[in-house]
């Protein structure tokens, strides 16, 4: 009896023993077969089937660490996210997150998820939300560079046009220089040469001064052009009676001439102004922050095009705005030729 | 002709060419405070030139130009003759009127502003002494209801009209007209030739250069022909439009006006 006992408890041990390596070896070799076994139907195309094995894995018991579970349901919400069944993904990724609510891949994975279900508008909005508030600095700075340009290029523009005009040679040929120079080489070039090239002579200028000096310039040599034209296509008459009356030259040009030129000159004008809006894009590329790097930095950080899109309404705004000033001073410029 | 008194405008020998067309061939020419001169000729025949170098909007290359009895307009620097400076000429230009064939109104201004604007900026005076000066012209012209309107809204004769009286504003002591009917409907001639006619009975001192022929002998003291930058002839307008015109190249010109 004692012999057949203890007999049986060997029996009994070596079942133990082998139940337990053949098991703990078995479940091992299974799950192993098993994500072989689903991949390999995923490739056959057959994704129920592939489904039907993962769904085998059972949650684990405690003590179990879950990797394996984890890995069945996330393949399975994989499997369905690439059907547009995000329902149906979603509830896999919810199974490993209610056992493993920190699980990083299934919260990522859920997310883009939630991101996918909700309607497209609302991401748009939210992307403008946060964009917004960089771009509107950035929109800022373009407008204070358009500003200032528009304040120093008319002046520097009227100068360079009356000695142009001038009979006094030498400050006619110096203009002529100037707004061939000016004209004749990349704006780009231009900036570059006062902000990175003036420190080799001695002079250092901050970004803004440095950019306002490079467009007020560049659009100084295109305005005194578009001046001079203004001024020489007023009929000579006006010329001879405002002497004929005894008005000196800056007399005339002053009370008869150049009043006239400014209808004349709101189209063309209205045009540079335009131009330079879109131009301010280019001190971009000397460390200023206006809309067009404001826009690039939200690009490349969030690789989100809504950035781009947004900053062209932007320019559209301004540029719309502009034009729509400039019709006005038009009309109003020329309401005595109305009959 | 009163020879007794010193003229007002006295040209000896004024010469201007353009590159090799002598358009004012050596003329002298004097002008007696009160008379009214009428210059006809061909197109061409250097009439307007010779208006305009008589307030310097022409340079000559030769000859003097004395106003009031005194020499204007150049001086000899380096023996060579230059326009004078800018100041002296401007004042010439200020006690000389010039009505142009076209006008040449300010637009941007209102007919009041035309008129004030001599007063006010060549002569500086206070806008309220120049505005009541331009009141009083455009009276004189006519045209009181249309201070406040831009030129744009005239008609030609008005136009014309507005052009006497931004002249007159800067009281004037002589008048020059450059065709001041030539640009105008014959309907709208009459209503300038009134208001120059009014001018001529107030005693002002006037050159004018005109095509049309009944006014010439209306007006003239003096008609003078001029053809190539010379003076053909000249004398009273009883003489020159008379039967007793034996030219024969005034004859024909005349023929062909009348």
């Amino acid at each position: 009896m004692k012999r057949v006992l203890i007999h049986s408890s060997r029996v009994a041990l070596a079942l133990l023993f082998l139940w337990m390596l053949t098991g703990n070896c078995l479940g091992a070799v299974d799950y192993d077969q098993l994500f072989r076994q689903s991949s390999d139907l995923m490739a056959q195309g057959d994704l129920d089937g592939a489904l039907k094995l993962l769904a085998q894995v059972p949650p684990p018991s405690a003590g179990e660490d879950g990797g394996v579970f984890v890995s069945s349901r996330m393949q399975i919400a994989r499997i369905y996210a690439s059907q547009d069944a995000n329902v149906k993904a979603l509830n896999a990724c919810r199974e490993v997150l209610k056992l493993f609510p920190d699980n990083s891949e299934a919260r990522n994975f859920t997310a883009a998820l939630e991101m996918l279900q909700k309607p497209r508008w609302h991401t748009v909005l939210s992307d403008i939300l946060r964009f917004l508030p960089a771009l509107g600095r950035g929109a800022l700075m373009t407008l204070l560079l358009v500003l200032c340009t528009m304040l120093v290029s008319p002046l520097g523009g009227l100068l360079i046009a009356l000695g142009r005009i001038s009979t006094f040679r030498p400050i006619s040929w110096l203009c002529w220089f100037v707004i061939w120079f000016f004209r004749g080489t990349p704006l780009l070039l231009q900036l570059f040469f006062i902000y990175y090239g003036l420190p080799a002579f001695g002079i250092t200028l901050p970004p803004l001064t440095a950019a306002v000096i490079g467009l007020g310039l560049n659009y100084s040599a295109y305005l005194g052009e578009i001046i001079r034209g203004a001024i020489q296509s007023i009929e000579h008459g006006q010329m001879e009676a405002a002497k004929a009356i005894g008005m000196t030259y800056n007399q005339a040009m002053r009370r008869v001439i150049i009043p006239q030129t400014y209808k004349r000159l709101m189209p063309p004008v209205g045009n540079e102004f335009i131009a330079l809006i879109k131009d301010t894009a280019l001190v971009s590329t000397i460390a200023m922050v206006e809309l067009m790097r404001s826009a690039d930095q939200l690009f490349n950080t969030y690789f989100n095009i809504t950035a781009l899109v947004l900053a062209a309404a932007i320019y559209l705004l301004l540029t719309s705005i502009f034009t729509f000033v400039f019709e006005k001073i038009e009309y109003r410029a020329g309401i005595y030729e109305l009959r | 002709m009163n020879s007794v008194r010193e003229p007002l405008l006295r040209l000896e020998g004024i010469t201007k060419r353009f590159g090799t067309l002598t358009a004012v061939d050596r003329l002298d020419l004097s002008v007696y405070p009160g008379e009214k001169l009428v210059i006809i000729g061909p197109s061409g025949s250097g009439k307007s030139t010779l208006l305009r170098s008589i307030n310097l909007l022409e340079e000559i290359e030769e000859g003097s130009i004395s106003f009031e009895g005194r020499q204007v307009g150049y001086v000899t620097r380096h023996g060579r003759r230059h326009l004078d400076r800018l100041p002296a000429i401007c004042a010439l230009r200020a006690e000389i009127g010039m009505v142009f064939q076209h006008f040449h109104l300010f637009p941007h201004m209102t007919v009041l502003g035309n008129v004030m604007e001599g007063p006010l900026t060549v002569q500086k005076k206070p806008a309220e002494e120049a505005r009541r000066i331009a009141v009083d012209m455009l009276a004189k012209v006519g045209l009181s209801d249309k201070r406040d309107v831009f030129p744009a809204t005239l008609s030609g004769g008005q136009k014309q009209r507005v052009a006497i009286a931004r002249a007159l504003a800067m009281s004037p002591k002589l008048m020059l007209f450059d065709e001041p009917t030539s640009a105008l409907d014959p309907e709208l001639v009459g209503e300038v030739f009134d208001t120059i006619h009014t001018l001529a009975d107030e005693g002002m001192t006037m050159i004018i250069v005109t095509h049309h022929m009944g006014f010439a002998r209306e007006l003239a003291d003096r008609v003078v022909f001029m053809e190539s930058g010379r003076f053909l002839t000249q004398g009273t307008p009883r003489e020159f439009f008379g039967a007793g015109q034996d030219n024969e190249r005034i004859r024909s010109f005349l023929n062909r006006l009348l």
